[in-house]
């Protein structure tokens, strides 16, 4: 597990080198001046420019440049933004957990509805059953998402009036942000409208989670199926069969558990897919989340803000990618023994 | 003795050719190819079949509704949008832009993409290792992300659309041919050819390239269903095509403000690209099983 561990955090040093080396090149490459766009003071006057170029280095050569931009971003400033100038990094917390509570949920009902169609399909292999189930997962992949959110929104809240159309909250609710993830804010909370606001809550965030996860629910099947279809090929469950075991024992006992291995490992591939259909998402469903205000500030040339987002949420999918490959390798004991190039 | 085969030669099909026989068994599937096909020609011959031009209005029949709604007028089948365009016209000429433009978009990063990644497979060590890291750190930022923030670099437009959707397809070609063709270089027929004294670019010409072209191509199907929702996911957001290019998806923002009193200019973009999409991944789909058949026999 050390040298698991090891290697992991070699990998996690060279994408978090590479990963600011690209967002430090981007200054260069948006229009204007590049300290500018790295700072977002557009206004600034001949002495304060002074301090800036002093502050970053922007004398020096690209490598001490680099470095000052380094020590700024692990002491949180990211500069301020074009357009309101105000820190991008309080920005980003604020927006942050709205993004993480919409992927999160999302991730989850993709998860608890997927997986186990796709171990259904497995075992219906080549019956009727699997046919439709892979036909309707292949047209869940392919709906335009911002098509579905519209059609979502037209029929749930216009026609039916069932669900709120946009936000995170009524605005009747005052609950005041805590940890950022609405859920946990309002069970925090002392206001005596807790239940009524969590159910507010709640309704906010089922059509956008639900539209969020259809597409990753579709992957899921497909992963949920193949995985089990490997198992229930493999020795051991003939073993099993061999043994006397009921269907549903051989399902339950070994099947089931030695799939969802599989499965979790391609968690964290998926989440990259999941966080850019929740920016989208968010546009359609006015959620206060940083994908919304990363797609925002590029119409209104806000570099700093494009900055301070793409680092954000490039940082967030790769901090849960590594998350899901721990986990994968406590679950299984075969991943952390593998020799080179684990 | 009488002979059961009338034919003196037994026929063994080229492994294309069984390729084929294995791709057009399912009904299913060739109806997919056959629209696919069908969105190439649409593509190509957009500008010459459409009734009206894509961007001449009729003001005279502005939001008329399709032609089998009671108000609706059957010289414009499915109706106009809000300042009288021919919905059909638009919706083939969004064609050349959201389809055409993902096949070319395809065909340009798998070029690149294939050549970085055959040459990059034969490279070992340190520049390998790490290019194989720096693919990762890159194929984990989402492609939309990414696409975005290309943008964002060049600038708004369809043509700047276009070139980041090739930058971010790149890497997945890089990735997927590297793979494959370390795999094959492990193989016996390599270790023959290399026996034979070829030289490493001969081997990957003639010997490896022929054998890794058709995952190359189901690669291919995967990408392009990707860049038509990517390039209809920019021009919703207002970051590709400008609003009087007729591209699927810049069409589809247009409708949104008079989505509840003209539906139809916000469901016929959606479908034309739901279409699109259906049937470039079944007809990958139907390549993939169709390989996999082949490999089994």
């Amino acid at each position: 597990m050390l040298i698991f561990t090891l290697r992991r955090l070699n990998l996690f040093i060279f994408t978090f080198i590479v990963l600011t080396a690209l967002s430090f090149s981007l200054s260069f490459l948006f229009p204007g001046d590049a300290l500018t766009n790295l700072t977002g003071q557009v206004n600034a006057t001949l002495e304060q420019r002074a301090l800036l170029i002093e502050e970053y280095q922007y004398n020096s050569n690209i490598f001490k440049q680099y470095w000052a931009y380094l020590t700024h971003l692990f002491n949180g400033e990211l500069g301020v933004s074009i357009s309101s100038h105000l820190p991008i990094s309080s920005e980003v917390i604020n927006l942050l957990p709205a993004t993480i509570e919409l992927s999160v949920v999302a991730l989850f009902i993709a998860m608890v509805i997927g997986i186990p169609i796709g171990f259904i399909a497995a075992v219906n292999h080549e019956k009727t059953i699997d046919n439709s189930i892979l036909f309707i997962s292949m047209l869940g992949y392919s709906i335009p998402i911002f098509w579905l959110g519209l059609l979502a929104v037209f029929v749930f809240s216009i026609q039916l009036g069932w669900l709120p159309s946009a936000g995170r909250l009524s605005l009747v609710y005052e609950i005041k942000p805590v940890t950022g993830i609405q859920f946990f804010d309002i069970l925090l909370s002392k206001s005596e409208y807790k239940w009524q606001a969590f159910q507010d809550a709640t309704l906010h965030i089922i059509m956008p989670a639900c539209v969020v996860a259809l597409a990753p629910m579709t992957i899921f099947i497909r992963l949920a199926r193949t995985a089990m279809m490997e198992v229930l090929d493999s020795s051991y469950i003939t073993a099993a069969k061999a043994k006397g075991l009921t269907f549903w024992q051989i399902i339950y006992r070994h099947a089931v558990r030695n799939a969802l291995i599989n499965v979790i490992r391609h968690i964290g591939l998926q989440f990259a897919n999941l966080v850019t259909l929740a920016m989208v998402t968010e546009v359609i469903f006015s959620w206060p989340g940083i994908g919304r205000w990363l797609i925002e500030s590029i119409s209104q040339g806000d570099y700093t803000a494009i900055h301070g987002g793409l680092l954000a949420l490039s940082s967030f999918i790769f901090i849960v990618h590594i998350l899901t490959d721990f986990i994968y390798a406590a679950l299984n004991p075969l991943a952390r023994e593998r020799k080179h190039g684990a | 003795m009488a002979r059961e085969n009338i034919y003196q030669e037994e026929e063994f099909p080229s492994p294309l050719k069984q390729l084929w026989y294995n791709f057009k068994e399912k009904p299913m599937i060739m109806l997919a190819f056959g629209a696919f096909i069908a969105l190439i020609v649409l593509a190509v011959f957009a500008p010459i079949i459409t009734p009206f031009s894509s961007s001449q209005s009729h003001l005279d029949s502005i939001l008329l509704p399709p032609a089998w709604n009671n108000n609706g007028d059957v010289s414009f089948l499915l109706g106009t949008d809000k300042l009288g365009r021919d919905m059909l016209s638009m919706l083939m000429h969004g064609a050349t832009f959201t389809f055409g433009l993902s096949f070319i978009i395809v065909i340009i990063s798998a070029i690149i993409g294939v050549l970085i990644g055959s040459l990059s497979a034969l490279t070992s060590g340190f520049k390998s290792s790490f290019l194989n890291h720096f693919l990762d750190v890159i194929l984990s930022i989402p492609s939309l992300l990414l696409a975005i923030v290309i943008v964002a670099v060049l600038g708004t437009g369809l043509s700047n659309t276009v070139l980041a959707i090739i930058i971010v397809l790149i890497p997945q070609f890089i990735h997927v041919t590297r793979n494959e063709v370390k795999k094959e270089f492990t193989k016996d027929y390599v270790l023959a050819s290399k026996l034979d004294g070829a030289s490493s670019l001969r081997i990957l010409r003639y010997s490896i390239f022929p054998n890794i072209i058709e995952k190359i191509i189901t690669q291919s199907t995967l990408a392009q269903s990707a860049a038509i929702l990517d390039i209809a996911a920019l021009g919703f957001l207002g970051l590709g095509a400008p609003t009087y290019i007729p591209e699927w998806g810049a069409m589809l923002s247009n409708g949104i403000d008079l989505f509840y009193i003209a539906p139809w200019t916000v469901y016929f973009p959606g479908l034309a690209i739901l279409f699109a999409v259906i049937s470039t991944n079944l007809v990958g789909e139907g390549l993939r099983h169709a390989l996999k058949q082949r490999k089994e026999h």
